[in-house]
């Protein structure tokens, strides 16, 4: 027969493979995606798979009493719930609590342009931070995509989470767009849209939209986030 | 609109609650590494200076003692969530009070690491790059200072003095510390992981695991809270106040505690904001934020008593809001 403390005994070593299971979870089923960014998943991987490793140095080398059984009943609860409830963030409801950032390198002027039509969202906020005169982008091809982020008093923009950690530094940059007539907008939703740069005045000052000639609903892409 | 939480008026939708339970796990994923790499550090210091014979030659002095253990920063690199178990263990290990608590309020800034960040962030202030290692020497000694008004035993839990006390030579302890022979308690046993002269296999296992799982759990604690609170809570709250002197240097602090983002990487979220907020406040929240915030706090009870706690968040508030109300006098 099993002696009482036997369970205990098995529990710690047990709990700390389980978060390595956990960590290696999140790392292959590319749940990372969605919360950290993409530089600080190694260190997801190599953690997950050296507590794995440790779990197992910790059976094999077993002392005759383990103590501290509540804080590896804790962590045993947690697990199975991390494992088994994915994220499902909404971008809009961070972009909505958050204001839009500042980007690194926006102060200074680019020096360097990818061409219209190759510019990202965030390319795009960033060249418009840095040399904001509307009109050396009139009639400038665009082709970018992002998440439908309501705004109070005005029409939804376009835009993207800028993510240098994890989810809790995420930060919005949108763009204004004017969109086709009739086109149905849900927050959260991803776009691909085409269309131009070009000039509106809000609040007495000009400033660039993106004038949208064709929006099509594409899946959340893999790796959402931009650095 | 929907989405927007209307503080007291509406109970948080689906959508909030989902996004609440992502930013944990982002929180979380993100912290058990460095969590796992401060307990490794923790356990070969204890594998490699099991009597703390090596640890316990770090300067004495009140001011060298602080300094000398800010400066293991660059040595061993960790943020927040890791320099706890290795600043617990320096303390358990016998090192000097003064040494082991300068590490552990410094070392989340001083690191190569973050200083790197914080200049790739804000390579046009140099005067951030100066002000913020210099600002979190500033505060690892005015702390140190504060804490060591207290005895030990009034500072440190209970299982952490234990510990501390087997380490130190008994003629160190008074009496009442000593808990033995006539006055006070039932006299302590040395457990065999501390009478050891060289901890085995499985006790250095078994004391790492335990402290993993226990800092883990705090963690756990930690990362729930700020998330939640980060999440319903809109930022710009705390950024409305804009560039009222004080008021912006306390909700920036504010921010910092409650964002509870990694040291190596809060310049970058500092960066989103720094156009908004004045210069003191800018400042406040890169040194508040390596010290204390929400999902580190509960850490802290793993080194420190209640009373500790309390007194290292009272100075570490009014040191960082001094700071920042100085060069918001300057600057402005």
């Amino acid at each position: 027969m099993a002696q009482p403390g036997a369970a205990l005994n098995w529990l710690p070593p047990f709990v700390l493979g389980l978060w390595g299971a956990v960590l290696l979870q999140a790392w292959g089923s590319g749940r990372l995606n969605l919360l950290l960014q993409a530089d600080f998943h190694w260190l997801v991987l190599v953690s997950g798979l050296l507590l794995l490793a440790l779990a197992g140095l910790a059976v094999r080398f077993a002392p005759k009493r383990r103590s501290g059984g509540t804080p590896a009943l804790v962590m045993l609860l947690a697990a199975p719930l991390v494992l088994l409830i994915p994220p499902r963030p909404s971008f809009s409801t961070l972009a909505a609590n958050r204001s839009s950032g500042a980007l690194e390198g926006e102060s200074e002027t680019l020096t360097f342009l990818s061409p219209p039509e190759q510019r990202s969202l965030t390319d795009w906020v960033r060249l418009l931070r840095s040399q904001p005169d509307p009109e050396l982008y009139r009639g400038d091809p665009v082709r970018i995509s992002g998440f439908v982020m309501p705004t109070p008093q005005a029409a939804p923009v376009l835009a993207r989470l800028t993510v240098r950690c994890c989810l809790a530094d995420a930060t919005p940059v949108g763009i204004p767009v004017i969109w086709p007539e009739g086109a149905s907008l849900k927050a959260d939703e991803w776009l691909a849209v085409s269309g131009e740069m070009g000039v509106e005045r809000v609040g007495g000052v000009l400033r660039s939209v993106v004038i949208a000639e064709t929006v099509q609903p594409i899946p959340k892409p893999k790796r959402p986030f931009e650095p | 609109m929907g989405i927007v939480l209307k503080l007291g008026m509406n109970w948080p939708d689906g959508s909030q609650w989902q996004t609440v339970w992502a930013v944990f796990q982002g929180l979380l994923l993100e912290a058990i590494p460095f969590l796992l790499i401060g307990v490794a550090i923790a356990t070969a210091a204890r594998a490699w200076d099991p009597r703390g014979r090596w640890l316990q030659r770090l300067p004495r002095h009140p001011l060298l003692g602080p300094l000398s253990g800010a400066a293991l920063g660059f040595a061993l690199p960790a943020c927040e969530c890791g320099n706890v178990p290795v600043a617990r263990r320096l303390l358990a290990q016998g090192a000097p009070m003064g040494a082991s608590l300068g590490f552990l309020f410094a070392a989340p800034v001083l690191n190569p690491i973050v200083l790197l960040s914080t200049w790739a962030a804000f390579p046009d202030r140099p005067w951030l790059l100066l002000l913020r290692p210099l600002g979190s020497v500033v505060i690892a000694l005015v702390l140190t200072a504060l804490l060591q008004q207290l005895s030990e035993a009034a500072l440190l839990a209970p299982d952490l003095l234990e510990e501390r006390r087997m380490g130190q030579p008994l003629a160190t302890a008074s009496l009442l510390d000593r808990r033995s022979g006539l006055i006070g308690n039932q006299p302590l046993s040395p457990t065999p992981a501390i009478a050891a002269e060289r901890p085995s296999m499985a006790v250095l296992l078994d004391h790492g695991l335990r402290e993993f799982l226990e800092l883990g759990s705090l963690l756990l604690l930690g990362c729930a809270i700020a998330a939640t609170i980060q999440t319903l809570i809109p930022r710009d709250l705390f950024l409305a106040v804009g560039q009222a002197p004080t008021l912006s240097v306390l909700s920036l602090m504010l921010l910092a505690v409650v964002v509870s983002v990694c040291s190596s990487v809060d310049a970058f979220l500092a960066l989103g904001f720094a156009a908004m907020v004045t210069p003191g406040a800018l400042l406040a929240f890169l040194l508040l934020g390596p010290v204390i915030d929400l999902k580190s706090i509960s850490l802290f009870s793993r080194i420190f008593r209640r009373r500790g706690i309390l007194f290292m968040l009272a100075g570490v508030v009014v040191a960082v809001l001094l700071i920042g109300q100085w060069l918001n006098l300057v600057l402005l």
